[in-house]
């Protein structure tokens, strides 16, 4: 039968009226879900996507911390709070990098301007890594309402805003973990303060310490700029900035190429750089690890005072009346 | 695996010429010396540009290493080429040389139009990853008048549908946790490896037979018929039948072009000659998939396993006699999975020593399972327990009520929506590749 033949039978008005009433049914249902998952998201008032919300929209802290899995498992906020005498944030998220970073530090940049910020930079952060695209995924849901982020969430993908006109797209494989961030189960583990960002890992790494020798990689052009970027930002907007390398249990032979690039940004900038990568108190002490490259809470707790104590050092060695200085508190020893 | 503008003369040139030698093959009619010789030139260009650009440095490497353990290495160093394998290569080769095989044995006529032969050649939804068809399956398909057939239309986009779900849900999925356990296998328990390997069994099974689902699906709504290249291969009862269910178009052509000849030819060694054209046979398939050894010791486990079966077979039907077929099934069942699971760390290992380490962390590492979130491991066996779940069916003809060929109209169309809004909302969408496209 041909093509005329079907026409001319009401075949072809048939099939294509059908197909139309499948789409529009995919729209409705797409509409509907959608909205539905964005409507439980942004209700959440605990848990992973809480927090990245929250540091979107409502933190008013005076000293945000930025980073990813390293940052948000190190540095414990009421450890900064106590001793800095100053409101702090944990802005870290597992499995983000310099982009999220930046979402983030933009979006706050928009209701107010924090006084201090500390950038938890890893080894090979600035490795050419297609992964580290694929996480600005934890941005999608605030395209809408966050036209700061537009830029960088095109960096995951040029189609990217053509994806977006699904509504559950920017929820793709969020929908167990908004489920549970509607039930109270966030709320009752492990001594989380959501409030604070920071999330404390208990468990206790009990291999051998490994050695790591750095290798020559690609770089990426795209998180040097966005390093650069922060770093320009903080300084027009008189933000006190440190950037902080955390300790991991793993021996490295030799300078990594993102830490050598970021140690000379931060010269150049003017910029206070702590490196804990290489730090040998750690490398004695496997109980303070909960893996190779995160620390447990025992560990986080050292580690933070040793970045209070580097920043008071820092604030001492600088100019004294600085209005964005703390009212410091030496650590007890 | 890489595609290249100049890459297209390529494939021009094995259409032309393999067009040209299957009418030169018929036409030598009687003439056997002849007719051998266009067979053998054929099998000269294609397996020749098959070796160039898949095994060279593969055979050159291995030349001058077994040159340096015999201490005759020279002062030159092995001539390795920088070149990219051309994406599809392998799959159209094999079909060619099948194509003109078949006109060799004279079980079909050559083809005399070169836009037909070309379009056999290139048809696109299957020129990346298959499946490798048969020119007297596929060709006369090209004679026939294409007209428009709402039924292939539906259940092509049904096949695709399908097809979507098993590679973003089911394979990439599983990708992300897979790759993220075995690049630090070292430091994973034995528990995390285990469970990463035995998904890897399926994220292979869901990314290739999606694939092929994808190029089917796609090829019946243009009204063509592709040949399956999967019937529920986790579902083998053992080796040998896995491999009848298992990247059939594969397996079939080296049954057709490669065992069956041996064993003819060798049919005075008896079992020995059985066992010989399997051992070629599987190291055939094993090394079709990539120039490593990892790939010939993969088919070497192939061809041993089946061997054993072969041996055994009276052994295991007495068993089978004093055992409940469901148990029995089962077990057997499980058993060639965990083989499969075991080949497939091979597999995927690029040395042999990464193989090892695979294993020995299996039963060494100690520690606590790594799954990432609860969510991940809950998207993972969603995923794999629909699919197995469908073959299941299928498999046993399980008959009841059906959402996806349900009578109702209403309900079939809600159930495909239903499919593709849980592809958007657990489907990975940041362009994992098919895993075939490279080889």
């Amino acid at each position: 039968m041909t093509l005329i033949e079907k026409i001319k039978e009401k075949k072809l008005p048939a099939f294509i009226a059908k197909a139309i009433l499948f789409l529009f049914l995919l729209i409705i249902l797409d509409f509907t879900i959608g909205n539905t998952l964005r409507y439980l998201y942004f209700k959440q008032d605990s848990g992973l996507l809480y927090r990245t919300t929250y540091s979107l929209d409502s933190t008013k802290a005076e000293l945000l911390i930025f980073g990813s899995s390293t940052a948000n498992h190190h540095y414990n906020p009421s450890i900064f709070e106590k001793r800095l005498n100053t409101s702090v944030y944990n802005t870290g998220r597992d499995g983000n990098t310099i982009f999220y970073n930046y979402a983030v530090f933009q979006s706050v940049l928009k209701r107010y301007i924090p006084k201090v910020a500390i950038l938890d930079f890893n080894v090979e952060e600035f490795k050419v890594y297609p992964d580290n695209y694929d996480r600005i995924s934890s941005l999608l849901p605030y395209y809408q309402t966050h036209p700061e982020l537009h830029s960088i969430i095109q960096l995951k993908s040029p189609y990217e805003k053509y994806k977006l006109l699904s509504k559950i797209y920017p929820y793709n494989s969020l929908i167990f973990t908004i489920l549970v961030g509607n039930t109270d189960f966030n709320r009752t583990r492990d001594n989380i303060n959501d409030d604070k960002g920071y999330v404390p890992l208990s468990h206790v790494w009990h291999r051998e310490l490994t050695t790591q020798t750095a290798v020559s990689y690609q770089l990426d052009s795209n998180k040097i700029n966005f390093l650069k970027s922060l770093i320009g930002e903080s300084k027009s907007n008189g933000i006190r900035l440190y950037i902080s390398i955390s300790p991991r249990f793993i021996k490295y032979e030799g300078e990594d190429l993102s830490v050598e690039i970021v140690r000379k940004i931060a010269n150049e900038s003017n910029i206070p750089f702590f490196d804990f990568s290489k730090d040998t108190l750690f490398w004695k002490h496997n109980e303070y690890f909960a893996d190779r490259s995160h620390l447990n809470n025992t560990g986080a707790t050292i580690f933070s005072n040793m970045v209070i104590d580097k920043i008071i050092q820092n604030q001492q060695s600088t100019l004294i009346n600085n209005k964005n200085n703390f009212s410091l508190k030496t650590r007890k020893k | 695996m890489y595609v290249k503008v100049e890459y297209v003369f390529i494939i021009l040139f094995i259409i032309i010429t393999n067009y040209l030698i299957g009418i030169q093959i018929e036409k030598a009619n009687n003439n056997k010396k002849r007719r051998a010789f266009y067979l053998n030139l054929s099998l000269l260009i294609n397996l020749g540009i098959l070796i160039f650009f898949k095994y060279w440095n593969f055979l050159i490497g291995n030349l001058f290493d077994f040159l340096g353990l015999i201490h005759l290495k020279s002062a030159v160093s092995a001539p390795f080429l920088d070149i990219a394998l051309p994406i599809g290569l392998s799959y159209y080769i094999f079909q060619t040389i099948g194509y003109i095989m078949d006109v060799y044995r004279g079980s079909i006529q050559a083809e005399k139009s070169i836009s037909q032969f070309g379009l056999f050649t290139l048809f696109f939804p299957k020129l990346l990853v298959g499946p490798i068809e048969r020119a007297n399956r596929f060709l006369p398909q090209l004679k026939k008048n294409i007209y428009f057939d709402q039924e292939n239309i539906i259940e092509g986009g049904k096949r695709i549908a399908w097809g979507l779900f098993k590679k973003l849900v089911v394979a990439d999925r599983i990708a992300i946790y897979h790759t993220t356990v075995i690049v630090s296998a070292d430091h994973q328990s034995g528990g995390t490896i285990l469970l990463s390997c035995l998904l890897y069994t399926f994220q292979v099974y869901a990314d290739f037979s999606g694939y092929t689902d994808i190029a089917l699906g796609t090829a019946r709504m243009f009204g063509f018929d592709l040949m399956e290249n999967f019937k529920r291969p986790l579902l083998a009862r053992n080796i040998s039948d896995f491999w009848r269910r298992w990247h059939i178009s594969l397996s079939s052509w080296v049954n057709d072009y490669i065992f069956n000849p041996l064993v003819l030819k060798r049919r005075d060694w008896g079992i020995w000659g059985v066992f010989y054209g399997l051992l070629v046979s599987f190291i055939v398939i094993g090394i079709w998939h990539g120039a490593a050894w990892n790939y010939v010791l993969f088919g070497l486990l192939q061809a041993i396993a089946i061997i054993y079966e072969a041996t055994t077979k009276k052994a295991r039907k007495r068993i089978s006699k004093k055992i409940s077929p469901v148990i029995y099934n089962n077990v057997s069942i499980l058993l060639t999975f965990l083989f499969i699971t075991f080949s497939l760390i091979i597999f995927q290992s690029s040395t042999f020593s990464e193989a090892t380490n695979i294993i020995k962390g299996i039963f060494l590492n100690s520690g606590e399972l790594y799954y990432d979130k609860p969510s991940t491991l809950l998207f993972m066996l969603i995923g794999c327990g629909v699919m197995m779940m469908v073959d299941i069916k299928v498999e046993y003809r399980i008959s009841g009520y059906s959402l996806f060929s349900n009578k109702s109209w209403v309900i079939q169309q809600i159930s495909y929506a239903l499919l593709l809004i849980y592809i958007l909302i657990a489907g990975v969408f940041d362009g994992g590749q098919f895993i075939y496209f490279a080889f």
